[in-house]
């Protein structure tokens, strides 16, 4: 029962804060209380989770429409057991950065909570429909806190998150209801488990198009260029903690979708789709990066660097079924590490960027400068984050790039020396910022700005210590996602890849 | 000449396109009314002729069509209620000015 | 012909509904106080609700029986309407008895009619022959006629019933002249004779003996005519032009009955005629019934994008909604797997759409009537100014969208079901879309209510019993969206009686 506990704690906590949680006080600590317990419950299923052993683990299987074969399964693997706990440190971090709301706290926190626990759904769903279920149910508490918890044009960007997200989800559901209509009649099932390794010729449709029907949901929610546009607008127009939900949590599970549903079920489609897949990632990534440029807005930049960093996400996952000589699961690893990383790390700096708005009321960088001064603990944090997501060393960005690059160089030689030179513009557009923002001249007109509070260093030490964990010791986390690669690779060697 | 099934057939439909014709190009609504009357009473001349001709021991044709004249005659009854209301209120029949819903 | 004690059992449901009616009408003339008469109205529905239960327990023995030699069909699927349809006017009457009181001092023969409208209702899924499908929709339609004028001194209403009669009396000889022909062609206007004599009259036109003149047409006008007479009850394209007149100048409640128990009793007798009467010619119709199901959605949808008025937008809601239920009745596989799928899904979605339609209508019945502003801007602050209303119309709004975990979502899935397993997965993916098109304007609602501000200080109260209704609709929505199982078994127990 681990894992329902994981799905409905948070979900009846918000129940809880909202008839509780009439004072910002009352709601809060009822969702710190909340977050803190998810997160201990993530923990134990993280560290509970036997790599020596394998395999999908903490299995719950209940039927749930008999009729249609839909069950309520949930299980952990390799390759959830880490989404779980990045889901847990994050619902953290974004109770923490809400720690000022004072518009209607309970429905705030609600929402948060259904959000946080929809997303675990998601992450330990083992059955298509289900699955979906999940997936779609974000969506409510997306477009509620963005829509009245935002900023700016908060409406519109909500409809836009929205529609976005719904007609990718349209596709998926159509490719599964075909996919499942097309197996013979008494071995129909939405089982992920029964359906890996399972032949997937012969269905109603070409299996390319259930494959793009996938393929297209998780691209959005990635999000991929040129699907994308909502990315910017959701992210500027949100509230912090919300942002970094949405970065956190939200895109990995587009990510997530891709490896364990399109490379897990479909590894001849992958594998045909690997060269436009890596041009596709290639031009997100250049794309992403020569956007951040442009941007003036803190929290613009920021999101189009994800759009950037994502790309190498898909680059990673392409890199498997690229060649047909050497499979390597070296670039597919480093993809899931980059899911958990940038989750950390991109957290991390809307979590900065949302203390700095907080201050100073705007995000417009040009009237920012020296910021340092006033809050050093702030910028120290913006530079953790900043460093991080450039790749040095020692941090978790660092381990998660190199080994995409090492599984993808021999793969797609070109594409990586591109991508590659996204990361030269990353450190150059990352650096440039930080000078802008935080060093150079200080203004009179933020002389008075204080530096973090306690429960703002709380928010960012919750992010910073596994940025640091994991660039210090990685196979904390590899150790495990190759326990969940392990048979995705299978699946391609079966279908005649490193043979 | 003789009168055969097929002569019916085309009375009804010519009568039944008559009637449609009225509901459409009509702008009184006793008029439309009236124009339905026609629709009704061509199924009528169908269902009849039908059950004359065809060899059907069970007179089902003529059965459906006197239950149709009763229905349409409390149908009528209705309508001429709802109209006079709306003359009184509005002193018009016309369904053209009758349209205050928009959209 | 004669009548046994047998066929009054049969019918002992309407036959209760019927005298219910004269009850509460000549109750009127004796009592004064007016909450008697509701009160005795909706006990009095305890009647037909365990006459049906006893039928249903005969049948379940016995099997599905026929009265009046053959004129009614008392199998489950007519079962399965009568108890909707009895459950939806108890709700009705519940929820409406505040708005009623404004027709005083006729506010008993709005309850009157209303029941012996649904007698009819209750007769139509019963339909054995074409004489009791004209008959039962008469009976059906005249007394909302009159209730569609029944605000006279609101010149809206009083447009509203003439429009009403108007279409309804020309789709009813529309359709009459499509039962003319059928009935000229096979000689019977049994359904079930339909089966043996329409492949005879092919055979017939081989052999050259036929004496029907355009005897190979004929068939095929009274199918074209028959779905064009039913295309206005059910409010497909492009016979829909009624309806958002109809709903918004029609005294709300009246509205409702019209979206919910007129509706489903519709679709119950089109699957009727269709399944047991005209299917040897399905390949004709089914692929009609799918074609008008992908323009009827998509033209609701759209035009609904631009309404102000919210009974307006309701009205277009359901035209789309109709086009989801035409999905289900064009998903036709005659002999091939799951041939019930497509009705079990139609029997389902429509009590799914009975609770949810049904909690809007009430909630904005409830504030209609207080505010007097039917425009989706009166709706503003409702948030605030009346929470717990606000969230259940943005439930039912939700679940109308298709968002799990309600049964809109979970009765789509049904109908994209039957239409996949159908081999139709292109009118499965227009319906997909269709979704994320009505995502717009149905969020658009629920934006208004928790955005906008308004200076309208009215709050809005509600009666207990009305309360009450709204409980038991809500609920509805969610139960049957998290356990979708038990009404789908007696859906599919129903729907096998059509196959």
């Amino acid at each position: 029962m681990l894992l329902s506990a994981l799905i409905f704690l948070p979900i009846a906590s918000a129940l809880l804060v909202l008839v509780l949680g009439e004072t910002q006080q009352r709601a809060r600590q009822i969702a710190l209380t909340a977050a803190i317990a998810e997160l201990a419950l993530a923990l134990v299923a993280f560290v509970g989770y036997d790599t020596g052993s394998g395999g999908y683990q903490f299995t719950e299987r209940f039927d749930w429409i008999s009729a249609f074969n839909i069950q309520y399964l949930l299980a952990m693997d390799g390759l959830s057991a880490p989404m779980v706990l990045l889901n847990g440190i994050l619902g953290l971090a974004a109770v923490l950065v809400s720690w000022n709301v004072k518009d209607r706290p309970n429905q705030y926190y609600m929402w948060l909570l259904l959000l946080q626990g929809a997303v675990m759904g998601v992450f330990v769903s083992l059955d298509l429909v289900l699955f979906f279920v999940f997936w779609e149910l974000e969506l409510v508490p997306m477009f509620f806190l963005i829509s009245s918890w935002g900023t700016g044009r908060r409406e519109y960007s909500a409809m836009k998150f929205l529609i976005f997200t719904f007609l990718g989800s349209a596709f998926m559901l159509a490719a599964m209801l075909t996919l499942y209509f097309s197996m013979p009649s008494g071995e129909r099932t939405f089982d992920i488990m029964a359906l890996v390794g399972r032949d997937m010729a012969n269905l109603l449709v070409p299996t390319w198009l259930i494959f793009a029907g996938f393929l297209i949901a998780f691209a959005v929610k990635l999000p991929m260029f040129p699907l994308h546009t909502w990315l910017p607008d959701a992210h500027t127009d949100a509230p912090t903690a919300v942002s970094v939900m949405l970065a956190g949590v939200l895109l990995k599970m587009g990510g997530y979708g891709l490896l364990r549903i399109n490379a897990g079920l479909f590894p001849e489609q992958m594998a045909d789709f690997a060269s436009p897949l890596s041009i596709i990632a290639v031009v997100s990534v250049l794309y992403g990066a020569f956007i951040v440029m442009r941007q003036t807005d803190l929290k613009r930049m920021v999101a189009y660097s994800s759009v950037s960093h994502m790309g190498f996400v898909t680059l990673g996952i392409a890199s498997v079924a690229g060649t047909g000589t050497s499979l390597s699961s070296v670039g597919m690893n480093g993809a899931a590490l980059q899911l958990f990383t940038h989750g950390t790390i991109t957290g991390l700096l809307f979590v900065v960027v949302g203390l700095i708005y907080e201050r100073t009321h705007t995000r417009h960088i040009p009237d920012m400068g020296g910021l340092a001064k006033q809050m050093p603990l702030i910028a120290l944090g913006f530079m953790v984050a900043g460093l991080a997501s450039l790749g040095l060393p020692t941090t978790s960005g660092f381990v998660a790039e190199l080994l995409i690059f090492l599984g993808t160089f021999q793969v797609f030689g070109l594409a990586t020396a591109l991508a590659a030179f996204g990361v030269v513009l990353a450190a150059g557009y990352i650096l440039w910022t930080a000078q802008r923002t935080l060093f150079g001249p200080s203004m009179a007109r933020w002389g008075s700005l204080t530096d973090a509070r306690p429960v703002d260093v709380a928010a960012m030490l919750v992010l910073i210590i596994p940025i640091f964990v994991v660039g210090l010791y990685p196979s904390v986390l590899t150790d495990v996602f190759a326990v969940g690669i392990d048979p995705i690779m299978a699946g391609f060697s079966l279908v005649g890849f490193g043979g | 000449m003789i009168l055969e099934l097929a002569h019916f057939q085309i009375l009804a439909a010519a009568l039944f396109c008559l009637g449609l014709y009225g509901v459409l190009a009509r702008r009184s609504a006793v008029m439309v009314l009236m124009a339905v009357e026609l629709m009704l009473n061509a199924v009528n001349i169908n269902l009849v002729a039908f059950s004359a001709f065809r060899d059907i021991s069970i007179v089902t044709g003529q059965v459906i069509a006197i239950f149709v004249i009763t229905v349409a005659a409390a149908e009528i009854g209705l309508a001429l209620a709802v109209i006079m209301r709306l003359y009184r209120r509005r002193g018009t029949v016309n369904v053209d000015e009758i349209d205050w819903m928009k959209g | 012909m004669n009548i046994g004690i047998r066929d009054l059992f049969l019918i002992s449901p309407e036959l209760s509904v019927i005298v219910l009616a004269i009850i509460v009408v000549s109750l009127d003339l004796a009592v004064r106080r007016k909450g008697v008469v509701i009160a005795v109205a909706v006990i009095g529905l305890l009647v037909p609700m365990v006459a049906g239960v006893s039928v249903w327990s005969d049948i379940r023995t016995t099997g599905a029986d026929t009265a009046f030699n053959g004129a009614l069909v008392v199998d489950e699927f007519a079962l399965y309407f009568k108890f909707l349809t009895v459950t939806v006017l108890a709700l009705l009457f519940l929820s409406s008895s505040e708005y009623a009181s404004r027709f005083h001092p006729f506010q008993a023969e709005f309850y009157g009619l209303l029941l012996l409208s649904s007698a009819g209702l209750m007769l139509l899924p019963a339909a054995g022959d074409l004489i009791t499908v004209y008959i039962s929709l008469e009976l059906a339609s005249l007394p909302v006629i009159a209730l569609a004028a029944y605000n006279k001194t609101r010149l809206k209403s009083l447009e509203a019933g003439l429009k009403y009669l108007m279409l309804s009396a020309v789709s009813s000889a529309v359709l009459l002249y499509g039962f003319a022909f059928l009935y000229g062609a096979t000689g019977t206007l049994q359904l079930v004779s339909f089966d043996p004599a329409i492949p005879a009259i092919g055979q017939m036109l081989m052999n050259g003996e036929s004496s029907i003149p355009f005897g190979g047409v004929a068939v095929m006008v009274g199918v074209v005519l028959v779905v064009a007479g039913f295309g206005f009850k059910l409010s497909i394209v492009p016979f829909q032009m009624w309806t958002p007149d109809v709903y918004e100048g029609a005294p709300t409640p009246v509205a409702a009955y019209l979206a919910v128990a007129s509706k489903a009793a519709a679709f119950a007798v089109v699957l009727r005629v269709f399944y047991t009467g005209l299917d040897p010619v399905a390949s004709d119709w089914s692929l009609l019934f799918a074609v008008l199901a992908a323009i009827t959605m998509t033209v609701g949808n759209v035009i609904a994008i631009a309404q102000t008025n919210v009974k307006r937008l309701l009205g277009y809601s359901a035209i789309a909604q109709a086009g989801y239920l035409l999905m289900g009745v064009a998903a036709y596989v005659g002999s091939g797997p799951d041939p019930e799928l497509g009705i079990e899904a139609v029997l389902f979605y429509l009590a799914g759409y009975a609770a949810m339609n049904m909690t809007a209508f009430f909630v904005v019945m409830a504030v209609t009537n207080r505010t007097g502003d039917e425009t989706i801007d009166g709706l503003a602050g409702m948030g605030r100014r009346a929470p717990l209303l606000a969230a259940l119309l943005g439930l039912a709004l939700l679940s109308l969208t298709g968002i799990p975990p309600t049964v809109g979502f979970i009765g789509k899935l049904f109908l994209f079901n039957a239409a996949i397993n159908a081999d139709m997965l292109w009118l499965a993916v227009i319906g997909l879309l269709n979704s994320v098109l009505s995502a717009y304007y149905y969020l658009s609602v629920v934006r208004v209510m928790y955005l906008r501000e308004s200076d309208n200080p009215i709050r809005i109260t509600l009666p207990l019993y009305a309360w009450a209704a709204l409980a038991v609709t809500s609920c509805a929505i969610l139960v049957l969206g998290l356990w979708p199982g038990g009404l789908l078994e007696v859906a599919r127990q129903a729907a096998l009686n059509l196959v």
